[in-house]
């Protein structure tokens, strides 16, 4: 009976172990996309634009543990991401674009100088009151948040943690299909979930339980998109990686096509 | 005094003419004269006296004075002046018998005195001398038989109208003068140059006695309120108040305004020095469309003498239509956002944009029907002519072609709309402008160069004259507003202008890292209004400024709506005054334009008038021999109340377009106004047309100084002055000066 526990525990602890050497293979060896490239300045880096991508710069729950914050924290594709979008916006619109991006933060009044952020894995955040209550008065001011990168359900609660502060009395809606965002340039009805390329090699789209892609927001009285909430998807990977052959252009083009109606959206409403 | 030394009254002289009846040739005076001076100063200086040569000339010119003057006497100098024929001329004695008459200055009212005046004895001197014809004056002019027929209850008085009317039906009569015994209220406001050149082409004086404290003691009086006729639903409007004080300089008071029983405004105000005019501004919100009859009051002070002249009222039309304007971007910008959502909740303009997000696409917001502006911009004028306003952001001006440019500018000069041109870096000099004809209707001289527009901070400063412009009242004391500006948050961006053009108003200027440059300019060009607004950051105004912060939204919705509310229809109808005082005459001016907005010259125009006591009428109006398409009409109402006025423009047969009129017919007010006597009125009156302004105690002077007219039938009369008292005193006087001064030099 002994030796027959034994040698299940071991075929267990073995088939563990393989998994986790498998998983450790692919995202140090065999994983295609590099992350680490060298960051060349753009030269036109000090530019003064009209509309810069402007990151938000948050503080992370348990940001003492190392594991949980691997998972995510506010830089994540940062700054390539950033910055090949922004090449995108500035090849496709006549919007002036600066090459690089602007991160902001919710300490520093500096935020209502750019209309418009983003937030890259607010599944991860944790706003201190003081935060939330600046994000409110940004938003109503006239602010833009896009939130994106954040998966499943503990993600989603962790988001909205500290979304029902800022906003405890506006609840968070499915933005309609017929919703300007969805059309004020790119008409973007047909919508398909855009996976991270810790999925590759793509044959699922979805991260933990985020199996389908919602598209969320929060109106202003006016019936205004002040936040807008990409869940269960990853519009930065999709960014980051638009050059690379490994990453499906389907998803890249319909990211870019998103981010590019969010910031005409803002820019407009 | 004057007729003792001069023998006969001033009038005389100020009307006569000089004549010398010695019947010798003046040449010989002359000689004479020259030669006696010559002969003297030779004697002066033959007889070599032992006095200085001042001396001598002192005495020489003492002398020869004495000598000129027995000379001109033996000439015999006279007077020659027109004056009235006894008893074959007519006098006429007009009494103002209007209710200010019945005003109370001190011993019984300015009635009774003219009354105690005429009956006492100044009727009975006149009529020695003259006819005399007795007339009242209120609304026009009455005959009556003696001054029991003086009631005072007239409430309106028109000295001008009277005497007008006096002149045309004289002028057949030997009239040889007009006596007006008033106060100088005059509900018309004054007496118009066309009268008095009337009178004056008949030359009969007229003149004057005057009633009335010129001052009185105690007294608040609102002088005038200015407000605009017209008005958007919802405008912020202001209102100036002038008014002065007798007797109450530094205290306080205070300036309402209401609309029935709600009151819009109100505001504390320190009295100015006494008889001082002093003018106060109150902002108010004009509310819904409808006519609003304003009732503008200041507090009643204590003791004051008159209690009827602290209030009066205004007509303000509010018009229920919605500007439409159309806002052109080149590229999104958040400045664009930003002044959509600060004029969103102004119910009065209809923002209609289009924004060129890419190359190929243009977004379309506010658009009434899928149709509009589904072309791109406007391609004709019709077209763009639909819009009261126009605003033209980073638009370079070669996406305009050189016919829209042209649109462009016709849509300020001859539809009369507004077009705002906002900086950015496809803006003004930097977009091309300076390169178009567009240029000549920018109220600031554009640079001929690029890279104008610099996304650099710059601090919004506003001028003096921006200090007194609705378009930037954020607080309604003109001072905390200026102060509240200091406090306004810095442009995101800049673009230099250039100076502004002669004829335009600066009311906002911006310091920036290279200097001083207009940040709002405005002119009006031909029929409408063009403005220049140098940057495209005024969104910080809003973002970096609590939610709850409305300047943002109040400072575009008073642009925008200074841009667009001046604009007209096709049809225009307008009147001077929509509030008659004492007075029915409307005069009615209607232009009526086609859509592309040139002059209609062969419309027919007609008004349907409708007002209180079932009057109705409708007129039909007439082209105006110089300006086409402009129609006028004068109607009467009637009686006092509200009246509207239908007008529609047809042109065979078919509708050009209608307009509305609504105005009201007061009595009765404007006779508590101007409550001391107006002297300088009645004054002026008599100086332009020869008579002469007499206080009240001076009247018994007047039957004969009133002889002396040129008007009616009337004689030479010549007036010795050899023998005046005054020639002999300068004799006397002459010789004892030179008899003193030898004396006193040792020479007698």
């Amino acid at each position: 009976m002994i030796r027959r526990r034994l040698a299940v525990s071991a075929l267990v602890i073995s088939f563990v172990a393989a998994a986790l050497a498998q998983r450790r293979s692919l995202s140090v060896n065999d994983y295609p996309f590099d992350d680490n490239a060298p960051l060349v300045t753009p030269p036109d880096a000090n530019e003064k634009t009209e509309w810069a991508f402007a990151r938000l710069q948050y503080p992370s729950l348990q940001s003492n543990n190392r594991a949980w914050m691997a998972r995510g924290h506010w830089t994540i594709d940062y700054p390539k991401a950033d910055r090949q979008f922004a090449s995108g916006v500035r090849r496709l619109t006549r919007l002036h674009v600066r090459s690089v991006e602007q991160v902001v933060n919710l300490e520093s009044d500096d935020i209502f100088n750019w209309p418009w952020i983003y937030a890259v894995e607010s599944g991860h955040w944790d706003l201190p009151d003081a935060q939330c209550a600046k994000l409110r008065e940004y938003l109503l001011r006239g602010g833009f948040l896009m939130t994106d990168d954040f998966h499943g359900t503990y993600e989603w609660d962790v988001m909205m943690a500290s979304m029902s502060r800022v906003f405890p009395d506006r609840p968070v809606v499915d933005i309609p299909n017929n919703d300007q965002i969805f059309h004020v340039l790119y008409d973007l009805d047909d919508r398909f979930q855009v996976p991270g390329t810790v999925n590759y090699p793509f044959n699922k789209t979805y991260e933990y339980d985020g199996y389908e892609a919602e598209w969320k927001g929060i109106y202003d009285n006016k019936g205004r998109l002040m936040v807008a909430i990409c869940h269960n998807m990853d519009l930065g990977d999709a960014w980051e990686h638009a050059d690379s052959p490994y990453y499906p252009e389907k998803f890249t083009g319909l990211a870019y096509r998103i981010g590019i109606n969010y910031i005409m959206y803002a820019m407009s409403h | 005094m004057f007729e003792f030394f001069f023998k006969y009254p001033s009038t005389v002289y100020s009307k006569g003419k000089l004549v010398l009846l010695s019947g010798w040739p003046e040449w010989l005076l002359i000689l004479l004269t020259v030669a006696a001076i010559a002969a003297l100063s030779l004697v002066m200086w033959r007889s070599k006296p032992v006095w200085n040569n001042l001396r001598s000339a002192i005495l020489t010119a003492l002398q020869a004075t004495v000598v000129c003057l027995l000379l001109l006497m033996l000439w015999q100098p006279a007077l020659s002046v027109s004056a009235l024929k006894p008893q074959q001329n007519i006098v006429a004695v007009v009494v103002d018998n209007s209710s200010s008459m019945k005003r109370n200055d001190s011993d019984g009212t300015r009635l009774d005195a003219a009354r105690k005046i005429l009956d006492s004895a100044l009727l009975k001197d006149l009529e020695k001398r003259f006819q005399v014809r007795l007339y009242s004056i209120d609304q026009g002019l009455h005959r009556i038989a003696n001054t029991d027929a003086l009631t005072g209850n007239a409430t309106v008085s028109k000295l001008g109208d009277g005497l007008k009317q006096l002149t045309a039906e004289s002028s057949g009569l030997p009239v040889g003068a007009v006596l007006l015994l008033s106060d100088g209220a005059d509900s018309a406001g004054g007496i118009d140059r066309q009268t008095i050149t009337d009178i004056r082409s008949q030359r009969i004086p007229v003149h004057t006695i005057g009633f009335g404290k010129e001052q009185l003691t105690k007294d608040l009086e609102i002088r005038n309120v200015d407000v605009p006729i017209r008005a958007l639903s919802d405008a912020r409007l202001s209102a100036a108040v002038r008014f002065r004080n007798r007797g109450y300089a530094g205290q306080k008071s205070r300036i309402e305004i209401k609309d029935g029983a709600k009151t819009l405004a109100a505001k504390d105000v320190t009295l100015a020095k006494d008889g001082e005019e002093q003018t106060e501004s109150l902002m108010f919100s004009a509310g819904l469309a409808g006519a609003r009859r304003l009732a503008v009051s200041l507090k009643l002070m204590d003791g004051e003498e008159n209690q009827s002249n602290n209030s009066m009222s205004r007509f303000v039309v509010v018009e229920g239509r919605k500007p439409r304007i159309l806002y052109i971007e080149g590229e999104p910008r958040w400045e664009f956002k930003f002044i959509r959502r600060g004029v969103e909740d102004d119910r009065s303009i209809q923002l209609v944009s289009m924004l060129r997000v890419t190359q190929n696409k243009i977004l379309r917001q506010g658009a009434s029907s899928p149709k509009e502006l589904e072309n791109g911009f406007p391609l004709t004028p019709e077209e763009l002519f639909q819009y009261d306003g126009l605003i033209i952001g980073s638009v370079d001006s070669g996406y305009f072609s050189l016919t829209q440019q042209e649109m462009i500018k016709q849509f300020a000069d001859r539809r009369g709309g507004g077009v705002l041109f906002l900086g950015g870096r496809a803006s003004l000099s930097d977009g091309g402008y300076d390169k178009t004809g567009l240029i000549d209707m920018l109220p600031v001289a554009l640079p001929s160069a690029k890279g104008t527009f610099e996304r650099e901070l710059a601090i919004p400063i506003v001028t003096p004259s921006g200090k007194e412009s609705m378009i930037l009242r954020l607080v309604e004391d003109p001072d905390k507003n200026l102060e509240r500006w200091k406090t306004m948050p810095k442009l995101a961006d800049y673009q230099a202008v250039g100076r502004a053009k002669p004829g335009a108003v600066v009311l906002a200027e911006m310091s920036t890292p290279k200097g001083v440059f207009p940040l709002l300019a405005i002119q009006n060009y031909g029929r409408g209004r063009v403005g220049v607004f140098a940057t495209s950051g005024s969104w910080r105004w809003q973002m970096t400024q609590p939610k709850e912060d409305m300047t943002h939204e109040m400072f575009w919705q008073q642009l925008l709506r200074w841009l667009s509310s001046a604009t007209q229809g096709q049809v225009i109808a307008s009147t001077p005054n929509p509030l008659l005082s004492d007075d029915g005459k409307l005069p009615i001016r209607v232009e009526v334009r086609e859509k592309n907005y040139l002059a209609v010259a062969d419309a027919d125009v007609t008004a349907r008038i409708l007002g209180p006591q079932s009057v109705a009428a409708q007129i039909k109006l007439a082209p105006d021999p110089v300006t086409p398409g402009v129609y006028t009409a004068q109607w009467n109402a009637p009686v006092a109340g509200d009246y509207v006025a239908e007008i529609e423009a047809t042109r065979n047969g078919q509708k050009v377009g209608a307009d509305s009129l609504l105005f009201r017919r007061e009595d009765g007010v404007t006779e508590n106004f101007y409550s001391e006597q107006n002297k300088e009125l009645l004054e002026k009156l008599s100086e332009e047309t020869g008579g002469r302004y007499w206080k009240p105690d001076m009247a018994g002077k007047i039957p004969t100084e009133i002889t002396f007219s040129e008007a009616g039938i009337t004689t030479r009369e010549t007036y010795d002055l050899w023998n005046m008292p005054i020639f002999f005193l300068m004799l006397l006087a002459l010789r004892a000066t030179e008899w003193l001064l030898r004396r006193k030099w040792g020479a007698v």
